[in-house]
This record gives structure tokens, C-alpha cells and sequence, in this order.
């Protein structure tokens, strides 16, 4: 594992890496001891029988795999291309930040459940539902850690750009861009796994063949051998196609990383609350129009695309909208119950098992192998066996958001902790600090900003998963009644149950946002400029 | 309905070149009568023998020979059949009597043209050896269904004097897993699906069929737009046609019937015994005396008085005239 190599200390030769290669090895032989006591469950498939399905059906498998693969890589281009885009954007025009943020993060938020049909109807038959929507899964999360890496730079860097008398777009080309290159790949590693489900959900609105196509069958024909390959599969492709960017940003990212070293700035931007509220308004208004007008452009049929005028006269006036009130906040109780443990959860553990790693670099040959194949699975194959096996209260949907949240709070971390600048470790070498001293005084306080981004981009990302998981396995919450909504064609409810995810994603997004403010003001005054 | 709106720019670039070719076609053989034009079927599945006399129809040209290309747009779980037929994406699509009621009471105009499945296969699955053969057995029973579903069990109480309250719901989704595993004690699902699965799994089942116990809801009914009724009339009457003579020899020879959906899709992970036990299944759900006397599709005053009861049971108001039969006479030349 290249990310595990490179964080393990250089001395470590000899036994440590074939004591770390056991614990895979262990994890296979305990998994097939497992599998084989609990045949008669029909949850669990040992290794050996996925093999052999596999050899079997190799031909089905890898038409099908070719065929998502193309669809989320289109999709992995498309929308890391347009996060660039966008990151670009704000960096040369400051102004647009918020506006462009807003966008970016509420078309985010769109719950696949619901933008899923609309993009068939929109596209008709053909691979684009599905490209597109791995596109939307993958956009922000790498938009997200590439404007903290925008701004991961020395501030004298950028006051030597400008003592040239050069722009902000120099300073884009000449210094932002290379200091944003790390956190770059950190966005494309997290987007893989990403895209790949977002192909993978896609499949779901009618398309004629892929992996998720198959999904769907294995669960339904109760094929155990058929959907834990289709999860291997999908696992080994994602975690294939993680490590390879890692390996391809080794290459090229030879440099240590700058000593950040920015003057703490009393002045935070912001200018304080009033100014805050007119830019939500501002927001919050062109969000409405483009809504409205996105519908109007399309020309499609007010049947089932409902404007934000439908949404509200749903809520406040028609005659059933005390009932569409209830049946609303009712879900979203249920959602919540599942949704802020997982989340929290997915938070500290990610987080601290970054620390572990760079603390104890032996466990990362198991850790991380672990942690991106879990994260990897897709949560459509496994949300009904995770359930299955947890129980369908709420440990099993809590763990699974947590499954979701973690990973992406890992790999971020991990960024994060290798960014203490190395000079600065060195002074603590030469008074023989403890690796405990350095990860609280130097490793934590460099985390700090990529533990906030990923804090951020997981407030949706977590949205998805509980969503997706209510719609599949549990069916109760939120992403039931939006499944129920569009069978029973009550599209009010559900562009109303779309309008409130989103609104409270944004809100939930505000609210870590307005904790990062605070905690970065004090620990990495450079992200708040 | 604004006219316009159902006519997509591809729709107008394809009838465009159909036009065209039909027109050079026209040329070098006169003998065909019309253009071909290019209509879809929006199915309210993943292909499988579950729509297997349309592919009989398609395999054996039945639709061309009446002029008519025809797609068939595969369903799925997050694929609700109405947006496609009411934005003219498909001509027609494979709908059920509930979720056609539904839409209608949300301002959809649509009719229901004909009638696949006259016996609903909603059905309760049990294991053997604790099995509900009647409603009444349900009593103090764990069932296992989607929770969207909750009016149907409701719909079934009523009619068979159940008490509801007696019965503990546990919303699953999409498996029989937890029916296996012992998690319930009976699911609410597809007589034609999950049950068959079990079978195929070595999972011993019984199975009892609402529709056997007064739940009656016309089940895969072909619905159009009214707009389309007036005027494609030809093309929707051209495209029924093709349905019933697919069908009705779908019903001779289901085995066939299986093996040409296994050609058609070899990339859809099919188990051949699956699909084709499924396909004998749903043969008692589709043909009926009713049918075999009148033709594939059709129904009675009675039998939608019948769905009129069971569908306000389950909160939606229709009238008669959601049916029209009107398609059907003239494919049957009744």
C-alpha cells in the first residue's frame, strides 16, 4: 500500500511488514471459518465460493464491470474537472465564494433517491443518468479539500506575488495551484470509491446492464454468492484505483511540505453577521430562480417537476399541508436518531485512526487496506447485510453512516498530519520530544484544517448514506418516504422531503463551519484569509 | 397538458430521420404501406420473463409488420413508470392499478388500456413449516414488507375480518433474507418473485395469494396518456396488438418463452430455473376464463367494480371510466 509505505518510518525493515501483511491473511481465513458455520443465514459468502462464482461467471462479471467502470470514470473526470472549475473560480474571484459555494454544496445535498428519475427523464435511455450522478458524488468532495489547499500556503507567498504587482490569477498559477496539488489528491483518492457508487445507484433508474443492474437481481434472488462478489468486485476496483492515484501523486509529490508559518490575522474576514445574513438571502434567492428556472428550460412536464412555489403551497396552504407536515418532521426524527451518532462516530474514529497510524506505522499495512476496502464496499450491496447482522434498530444503520463518514475523515487526516511542517518537527527532535509531544503540538494543529474539510463535506455525504440505507434496507425516514413519494407519484412531497434535506444539510454544513471559525482562528489563522 | 411539452427535441430528431429513411425505403420498396415509426414501452422492471411476451413480439417482428419500431425501456427500482409516459418519453407504459389511481388523483390523464395481470400477485410467503394458508393465520404473525406497502396489508385485514393490530410489522426491503434467517415470520411480496427465489434456493415456502382472498387490483396494466389516446391512436392500438399475440404465445410454450428472454439479455443476470419457474408462475395470474373467452387484456364492469372496492380500501377514489376498453376491442375486433 503506497500511502501506508510512505507514512511508515524508513527504519522499519525485516519482520514489521511481514507481521502487518498477516492481518489481511487472518481476516480471509477467519471471514471463510465464518462463512462456512453460517451457511444455512444466507448472509455471508466465503472467500472460497466467491472465487468460485466469480470463475464461473467471469464473462457476466466483467461485461458488467466494464460498463459501470466507464460510466463512473466519464463520471470521475466530469466532476472532478468541474470541481477544479469551480475551485479555480473562487480563487481568481473571491466575491463569487459564497454564491459559488452555496450551489456547489445544496446541488450536493440533492438526495440521489429523488435526482435519479428526473436525470432518466431528462436523458432517456443511455449511460448519462448514470454519469451524471456519478459526477454529482464526486464534485464537492474534491472541491472542498481543494479550497483549504488554495489557501494551505505561507501568506508571505502570496505578499511577494503581489509585491511583483501580480494578480490573483498569477498567484493561482504560480502558488496556489502547487500548494493545492496534496490536498488535490486527497479529493480524487476520496472520489473514487464515490464514483463508483453513484454509477453503481444510477443503474437503478433502468438501466440495462452494469453492476448495479446485478445488484439488484442477487439481492432479490437471495443470491449470497452473487452479491458478495459484486461487492469484491466493486471493493477490489475502488481500492485498485485509490491506491493508483496515491502511487501517481508519490511520484510527482517528492517535495516536503511548506513550513506554514502565517502571522495570526485579528482581522478574520467575514465582516461580521449582518453581512452574513444578506449573503444567505442573496444565496438562498438565486437558488429559487435557478430551481424554477432549471424547470422552465427543461420544459418538463409540472406533474412530477414541482417549483419551489409547489413546495410551499405543499407546506403552508394546500389542504392536506398540516398532513405533509407531520409526515415530514416525523421522518426526519427518524433520520436524525440514525443520522448524528453515525456521524459523530464516523468523525472520532476516522480521526483517531489517523493518529494511530502515524503514531504506531506498523498497524497501517492492516488499517489501511481495512479502511478503504470498507469504505469501498457499496453501501447498496451491503446496507441489507450490515442490517441484517446489526439488527434493524439503530445500530446498524448508525454504523454504516459511520462506515460512510469515516473513511473520508481518514484519508484526510492522514494529509493533514503528514502536512507538520518538517522543520518544525526537527526543532522538536532536537529536544528529544516524544512522538506523543509531536502528534498533540505539531501533527493535531496541522490536522486541524483537513479534520474541518472533511467534517464539511461529511455532513452530506452522511445525509446520503442514511438516506440511501432507509430506502433500501430499513424503509422508514426520509429516504423512505421520498422512494414512496415518487411511487405513489405524490411529487410534492417529494420535492418538499428534497427542499428540507438540502436546507438542513446547508444548515448542518453552517453550523461545523461556524465551529471551524472558531477552532482555526486560534490553531490556522492562513485558512481563514 | 400543453401539447409541446410531451414532444422532445430527440423525439422530433428521430421521427425526423425516421421520416427520412422510410421516405428512401419508400423508393426501393414500394409494397410497404407505412413509415415505421419509433415508439417505447416503458416496462416497470429489470428485464426478465416478467415482460416476456413482449419480447416474443419483438423477436418475431409483430410490431414491424404494423409499422412500428419499438423499444423496450427496462424499470427499475428508482424508475417510476409515469414521468416517462406523461413527458411522451415511452408511449405506453406497464403500470398497476394503484400507482395509476395515485397518479391520477396527483392530475396525470391517464387510462388503463389493458390488463396483463387480472389476479394481483401480491401474495403472503411463509416457510413450511409455519405457514399462513388463510388471513386468518396471520394472527400474532412477524411479517416482513416494505412499509409503503402498509395499505395493502390494511386492504387485506378488512376485507378477510383480521385484526391489524395483531400482526407486527417489520419493514425489509427487496430479500427474502430476513424470512429466511427467521427474522419474521411471513413476507408481503411478488407470488412471482421472492417465493420463487426460495424455491430455487432450496428454501421450502408456501405461498397465499391475496387476490385468492378478495384483494382485487389489476396488476402490469398498460397505461397511455389521454392526449395519446386521440392522437396516436394507430400506433397505441398497433403497439397492443403486438402485446396480446406475444402473449398469447407466450402461454403455449413458457419454456420458450424463457429461453428467448435469456438470449435477449444475456447480460442481465439471469438464473435460467429463476426465470423459468417465474414464467409459470404468472401464467394463472395473466389467463383466466374471462380472458380465454374474451382475449388477452380484457375485463368486465365487474371485475373493475370489484377493483373500484379493493382501491377505496386502500384510500383512492376512482370511477369507471380510468378504463378504456376501447384499444383492446379493436385489437380483439370485438
Amino acid at each position: 500500500m503506497s500511502t501506508g509505505a510512505s507514512i511508515a518510518t524508513p527504519g522499519g525493515t525485516g519482520w514489521q511488514p511481514r507481521v502487518a501483511a498477516m492481518g489481511p491473511v487472518l481476516l480471509v481465513i477467519g471471514w471463510e471459518l465464518a462463512a462456512r458455520l453460517l451457511t444455512d443465514a444466507h448472509v455471508l459468502a466465503a472467500p472460497s465460493a466467491i472465487l468460485l462464482y466469480l470463475y464461473e461467471n467471469a464473462g457476466l462479471m466483467s461485461r458488467a464491470l466494464g460498463v459501470t467502470l466507464t460510466n463512473a470514470a466519464v463520471g470521475f473526470v466530469l466532476g472532478n474537472t468541474a470541481a477544479i472549475a469551480l475551485a479555480a473560480l473562487v480563487a481568481i474571484w473571491p466575491a463569487s465564494e459564497r454564491t459559488v459555494r452555496g450551489f456547489a454544496l445544496l446541488i450536493f445535498c440533492l438526495p440521489l433517491v429523488a435526482t435519479g428519475p428526473i436525470l432518466r427523464v431528462i436523458f432517456g435511455p443511455g449511460p448519462w443518468p448514470q454519469i451524471v450522478l456519478a459526477a454529482l458524488a464526486v464534485y464537492y468532495t474534491t472541491f472542498v479539500p481543494l479550497l483549504v489547499g488554495l489557501r494551505a500556503l505561507p501568506s508571505n507567498w502570496l505578499d511577494l506575488v503581489s509585491s511583483y504587482g501580480r494578480g490573483r490569477l498569477a498567484a493561482l498559477v504560480h502558488v496556489r495551484a502547487r500548494a493545492a496539488i496534496p490536498y488535490l489528491v486527497a479529493g480524487l483518492q476520496i472520489s473514487a470509491p464515490a464514483a463508483f457508487l453513484g454509477a453503481m445507484v444510477g443503474e437503478f433508474t433502468g438501466a440495462e446492464r452494469g453492476m448495479g443492474v446485478l445488484t439488484i437481481r442477487a439481492m432479490r434472488g437471495m443470491n449470497v454468492e452473487m452479491t458478495w462478489a459484486l461487492a469484491l468486485v466493486a471493493t477490489a476496483v475502488s481500492v485498485g484505483w485509490y491506491v493508483a492515484i496515491g502511487a501517481v501523486a508519490k511520484r510527482f509529490l517528492e517535495d516536503e511540505p511548506p513550513v506554514i508559518l502565517a502571522a495570526p490575522n485579528s482581522e478574520t474576514s467575514g465582516g461580521g453577521w449582518r453581512r452574513t445574513v444578506v449573503q444567505l438571502v442573496f444565496v438562498s434567492l438565486m437558488v429559487l430562480i435557478a430551481w424554477w428556472g432549471f424547470l422552465k428550460v427543461l420544459g418538463l412536464n409540472p406533474f412530477f417537476a414541482k417549483g419551489p412555489l409547489d413546495v410551499i403551497q405543499a407546506v403552508t396552504t394546500a389542504s392536506d399541508a398540516a398532513t405533509n407536515r407531520d409526515t415530514l418532521l416525523t421522518a426526519l426524527a427518524e433520520t436524525s436518531v440514525y443520522l448524528v451518532p453515525g456521524y459523530i462516530a464516523g468523525l472520532t474514529v476516522g480521526a483517531m485512526l489517523a493518529m494511530l497510524v502515524v503514531m504506531v506505522p506498523m498497524i497501517a499495512g492492516t488499517a489501511l487496506p481495512v479502511a478503504i476496502a470498507l469504505r469501498s464496499v457499496p453501501i447498496i450491496t451491503t446496507a441489507p447485510l450490515i442490517v441484517l447482522l446489526l439488527g434493524r434498530g439503530a445500530a446498524g444503520t448508525i454504523v454504516l453512516v459511520a462506515v460512510m463518514v469515516f473513511f473520508p475523515t481518514f484519508v484526510a487526516c492522514l494529509h493533514g498530519l503528514k502536512q507538520a511542517p518538517g522543520r518544525i518537527t526537527d526543532v522538536f527532535d532536537v529536544f528529544a520530544a516524544g512522538p506523543l509531544q509531536k502528534l498533540v503540538r505539531i501533527r493535531i494543529p496541522a490536522m486541524l484544517p483537513a479534520l474541518f474539510a472533511a467534517a464539511k463535506i461529511n455532513v452530506p455525504a452522511s445525509v446520503l448514506a442514511v438516506t440511501v440505507v432507509e430506502w433500501l434496507a430499513t424503509g422508514n425516514g426520509l429516504g423512505s418516504v421520498m422512494a414512496l413519494s415518487a411511487s405513489l407519484s405524490d411529487y410534492d412531497m417529494l420535492w418538499s422531503a428534497v427542499a428540507l434535506v438540502a436546507i438542513l444539510s446547508v444548515l448542518g454544513y453552517g453550523a461545523v463551519g461556524l465551529l471551524e471559525r472558531r477552532v482555526l482562528g486560534i490553531y490556522a489563522p492562513e485558512q481563514l484569509k | 397538458m400543453n401539447k409541446l411539452q410531451g414532444i422532445s427535441r430527440r423525439h422530433l430528431l428521430s421521427v425526423g430521420a425516421t421520416t427520412m429513411l422510410a421516405g428512401s425505403a419508400g423508393l426501393l420498396s414500394p409494397r410497404r404501406a407505412f413509415a415505421q415509426s419509433q415508439v417505447s414501452l416503458q416496462l416497470s422492471w429489470l428485464h426478465s420473463t416478467q415482460f416476456a411476451g413482449s419480447y416474443i413480439a419483438l423477436k418475431n417482428g409483430w410490431w414491424q409488420e404494423n409499422g412500428l419500431e419499438v423499444s423496450l425501456l427496462q424499470g427499475g427500482p428508482n424508475a417510476p413508470v409515469e414521468p416517462p409516459v406523461i413527458s411522451g418519453t415511452a408511449l405506453v407504459g406497464i403500470s398497476a392499478a394503484d400507482y395509476t389511481a395515485a397518479a391520477v388523483e396527483e392530475g396525470a390523464p391517464f387510462k388503463i388500456l389493458g390488463v396483463a395481470m387480472q389476479k394481483n400477485p401480491f401474495a403472503i410467503a411463509s416457510l413450511a413449516e409455519n405457514p399462513v394458508n388463510e388471513p386468518s393465520d396471520l394472527d400474532g404473525k412477524r411479517i416482513g414488507m416494505a412499509l409503503a406497502n402498509m395499505p395493502v396489508l390494511e386492504a387485506l385485514c378488512q376485507l378477510n375480518g383480521v385484526d391489524i393490530s395483531a400482526i407486527e410489522v417489520i419493514p425489509t426491503q427487496y430479500s427474502p433474507q430476513p424470512l429466511v434467517a427467521g427474522e419474521v415470520d411471513c413476507l408481503l411480496c411478488w407470488e412471482t418473485d421472492l417465493p420463487v427465489a426460495m424455491t430455487i434456493q432450496g428454501v421450502d415456502n408456501v405461498t397465499m395469494l391475496m387476490a385468492d382472498h378478495g384483494y382485487s387490483v389489476h396488476s402490469q396494466t398498460y397505461i397511455a396518456t389521454e392526449d395519446s389516446l386521440a392522437n396516436r391512436r394507430e400506433e397505441i392500438v398497433a403497439l397492443m396488438s403486438g402485446e396480446v399475440r406475444g402473449w398469447e404465445k407466450y402461454r403455449e410454450d413458457t419454456d420458450a418463452a424463457t429461453d428467448l428472454t435469456l438470449e435477449m439479455f444475456p447480460d442481465a443476470g439471469l438464473d435460467a430455473e429463476t426465470q423459468r419457474l417465474q414464467a409459470e408462475r404468472q401464467v394463472p395470474l395473466m389467463f383466466s376464463d374471462l380472458t380465454d373467452e374474451n382475449g388477452f387484456g380484457w375485463w368486465t364492469d365487474e371485475t373493475v367494480a370489484a377493483n373500484i372496492e379493493t382501491l377505496g380500501l386502500l384510500g383512492r377514489t376512482v370511477t369507471p371510466d380510468l378504463w378504456d376498453r376501447s384499444i383492446l376491442e379493436e385489437v380483439h375486433g370485438a
